[in-house]
């Protein structure tokens, strides 16, 4: 029998409202003890066991990352090692890759392909409309049962009125979410085809104004938002905000969720630590969707995240070649990679002092899986060791030459934190060297 | 300060600029007393008869590429480089390699490899000159990129300026027109709010760019207010190849309100001067007649004054590079 034992490590573990130091035991995929006194003598020593000195260190449920592009540059597989390597075990897969992720078939073969004991679940988003166009619903009833977690159209928004309507009324019924990147896209003029007349590429304010480029009024988030959740009243639907950059929407979803209205939402590291001004040197790492907003977003966000407005964080990843960004501003791709960032700029939030540690636990794990409905994760006795193992407050500068994705919008930002270890299932999908070190031979 | 100042004014002109950089990217960021020294030396060019001998850079390369169509920026871009002795070469690349889908750098880095000294670019997308520059060895200089700027014309508009007036600090200048999608504008605005003129944007609310204030100007939905006791009345070309059909009703509506015609300029000062970067669309930023008269339109002279700029630019750059 394998056994793995992390000797004084402090557990976090949201499910159960528990943080304390403790001593865990793994015997193949299970936690079989989590106690205060460790009994070294109950375990057979002969056979594997092996035990980490974990003085200082952290375990905390795995990252379930809601809200993943698997974009050109990458493949699934690469795509799930260098989200072990971040600390996340589940992630969730958008619908607008290659092919289109917006029939049942391709949403069970995206799940096999996926299914690999070692490496981080993948959950799927289906296409809300046919094509994603916006126009027609497509299978979404059968996608459900193939196991289709939410319903969306990526990183494009349902426009039509009466497509959202139908698309929520129909939601109701096989009880997920609809899941809206909220924009007014007539507004933004990322409608247009043509990339230098209209087409919106920053917030716009002084910034745009300086740089001559054409600007996205905040309002475009909003004004979505407003319509959908008068939708939302109407048809009971759950209604999901994705990446929510804006105080106007903060301010819309706050007062929803009061009247009673199933609304939840997400944002990403970006919009809660960065704000407009990274664009004065048209660097394309910046160039996002929705774009980096005013200062004044940025700490409505970080309001949004104490008080509970925003329910989860996740990294919006959209890794994109060097080639698509070594580009003039308004000819560069849109995104950015964020997996590998997607720990420690959230957990920057507890050194910043904005919010503390068990929050930043919820909001990567237990809450994601609320929002999508599916099991929350908790490390308790007799459950499944589904884990990271990591240090608070182990400095480190973030660095793209030492990321396996680009562009990071992070590049040479000091940050505290770092993934030591993720399991799956009981198995180590991945150690880093300093927890390899802390065996007590 | 009164002394630093009395010492450029002392500045000679008869010697090359010495910039901090050896690009002309932008005019937001530059220095008082670069732009002075600039507009001195690029004076005593317009000064010279047009047959003196210049020619201080031979053995010097020019590339004036261009992305986006221009008649009168290049042919005085080259005009000015030939009097000053470089080689000189056009190459337009609005339908060449963009088309077969090579990138910008590619093809950037395939000009750098020819070894110019200097690269002109004008290009349709805003700071694509800042990405040449961050790859290229060579100097770029912008000669106009999107929206954001485009330093030579604001330089030349400076240069006409003061040769009719004499000075810039304190006139009042009204920067009228599509302030959203020029360059021209920005570049105006930088350079006339660093030398101490009053500047005032005038435009359609569906023209004037978010919080163009805080760029240090004053904002006017209304000509007439924002014209009012002008000293420089600055048109600009209402540039329909970057809107989107819902800016302006008409171009008979935008001439009702934003065209200058006599009544208007009435209530300028008497002695007030019109301009214009070109090409113009008579009838509808401005009356054709005001256009044609001689006393009061310096946009011929605009024109004039961009060959001795861009000579004063090119030289400083070449200055600037051998001596850093």
């Amino acid at each position: 029998m394998t056994h793995s034992i992390f000797k004084s490590i402090k557990l976090i573990n949201p499910a159960t409202n528990f943080n304390q130091k403790v001593n865990v035991v793994i015997q193949n995929e299970t936690i079989i003890s989590i106690s205060k006194d460790l009994n070294l003598e109950k375990f057979n020593r002969d056979d594997q066991t092996i035990i980490y000195d974990c003085e200082g260190l952290t375990m905390s449920p795995g990252i379930f990352d809601m809200r993943v592009n698997i974009g050109k540059t990458e493949n699934l597989k690469f795509t799930q090692i260098t989200a072990a390597e971040s600390g996340i075990t589940s992630m969730a897969v958008l619908p607008n890759q290659t092919p289109k992720l917006n029939n049942p078939s391709i949403i069970d073969h995206i799940k096999r392909q996926s299914e690999d004991i070692n490496l981080p679940k993948v959950m799927v988003y289906g296409a809300a409309t046919k094509d994603l166009n916006g126009l027609e619903m497509s299978e979404i009833g059968l996608m459900s049962e193939m196991g289709a977690i939410g319903f969306t159209n990526g990183n494009k928004s349902i426009k039509n009125s009466l497509v959202m309507r139908r698309l929520m009324s129909y939601a109701t019924m096989i009880n997920r979410p609809i899941i809206q990147h909220a924009e007014d896209e007539d507004l933004s003029g990322v409608n247009q085809a043509s990339t230098t007349s209209i087409r919106g590429e920053m917030n716009e304010g002084e910034i745009s104004t300086r740089l001559g480029l054409i600007g996205i009024p905040a309002c475009a988030e909003v004004i979505m938002i407003e319509r959908d959740i008068r939708l939302a009243k109407l048809t009971g639907a759950h209604y999901h905000v994705a990446h929510v950059s804006t105080r106007d929407a903060v301010n819309v979803i706050r007062e929803a969720k009061k009247s009673g209205i199933k609304i939840t939402c997400d944002t990403a590291p970006p919009y809660f630590s960065l704000n407009e001004s990274k664009l004065l040197t048209y660097n394309t790492a910046f160039k996002l969707s929705p774009p980096l907003r005013s200062e004044d977003d940025r700490l409505a966000i970080i309001e949004g995240i104490q008080d509970g407005t925003i329910d989860a964080i996740a990294s919006d990843h959209r890794a994109r070649s060097k080639d698509t960004k070594a580009q003039p501003f308004s000819a560069a791709s849109v995104g950015a990679s964020g997996i590998e960032t997607l720990f420690s700029i959230t957990l920057d939030l507890v050194h910043k002092k904005i919010i503390d540690i068990n929050k930043v636990i919820s909001l990567l794990t237990i809450n994601p899986s609320k929002i999508l409905g599916i099991d929350s994760p908790s490390l308790e006795e007799e459950k499944v060791a589904d884990f990271v193992v990591f240090d608070e407050n182990e400095p480190h500068t973030i660095k793209q030459e030492n990321l396996k994705t680009s562009p990071t919008p992070f590049d040479g930002e000091k940050i505290h934190g770092k993934i030591l270890a993720t399991y799956i299932n009981g198995q180590v999908a991945f150690m880093n060297k300093i927890l390899k070190n802390k065996i007590i031979k | 300060m009164n002394k630093l100042f009395k010492n450029n004014s002392e500045f000679n002109k008869s010697s090359p600029v010495k910039l901090s950089s050896h690009h002309l990217l932008a005019i937001e960021g530059m220095q008082k007393t670069e732009i002075k020294k600039l507009l001195d030396r690029a004076d005593y060019f317009a000064n010279l008869d047009k047959h003196a001998d210049t020619k201080y850079l031979s053995r010097y390369v020019v590339l004036n590429v261009f992305f986006e169509n221009s008649t009168r920026t290049r042919v005085s871009f080259e005009l000015a480089a030939r009097r000053l002795g470089a080689e000189v070469i056009n190459i337009s690349l609005i339908n060449s390699s963009i088309k077969k889908g090579e990138s910008l750098l590619d093809t950037a880095s395939t000009l750098n490899a020819m070894k110019p000294d200097l690269l002109i670019v004008r290009h349709p997308h805003s700071g694509a000159p800042l990405l040449f520059a961050e790859y290229l060895s060579c100097s770029i200089i912008n000669a106009g990129d999107g929206r954001h700027e485009h330093p030579t014309q604001a330089l030349l508009d400076a240069l006409t300026i003061k040769r009719r007036i004499g000075y810039l600090e304190g006139l009042k200048i009204s920067i009228c027109g599509d302030i959203s999608n020029s360059r021209v504008a920005r570049s105006n605005i930088h350079l006339l709010t660093t030398m101490g003129a009053e500047v005032r944007c005038v435009a359609p609310s569906t023209l004037m760019p978010s919080s163009l204030e805080k760029l240090g100007v004053k904002c006017f939905n209304d000509m007439k207010e924002g014209i009012k006791d002008a000293d420089v009345v600055m048109l600009l070309r209402l540039q329909n190849e970057r809107m989107s059909g819902t800016e302006n009703p008409s171009e008979r509506e935008y001439f009702n309100f934003f065209g200058l015609d006599e009544t208007k300029l009435s209530l300028a000062n008497p002695n007030a001067v019109i301009m214009h970067p070109g090409p113009m669309n008579r009838g509808v930023e401005i009356a054709s007649a005001l256009a044609d008269d001689a006393n009061r339109s310096l946009i011929k002279t605009q024109v004039e004054m961009g060959v001795a700029v861009r000579m004063s630019i090119i030289e400083a750059l070449n200055h600037s590079k051998n001596k850093t």
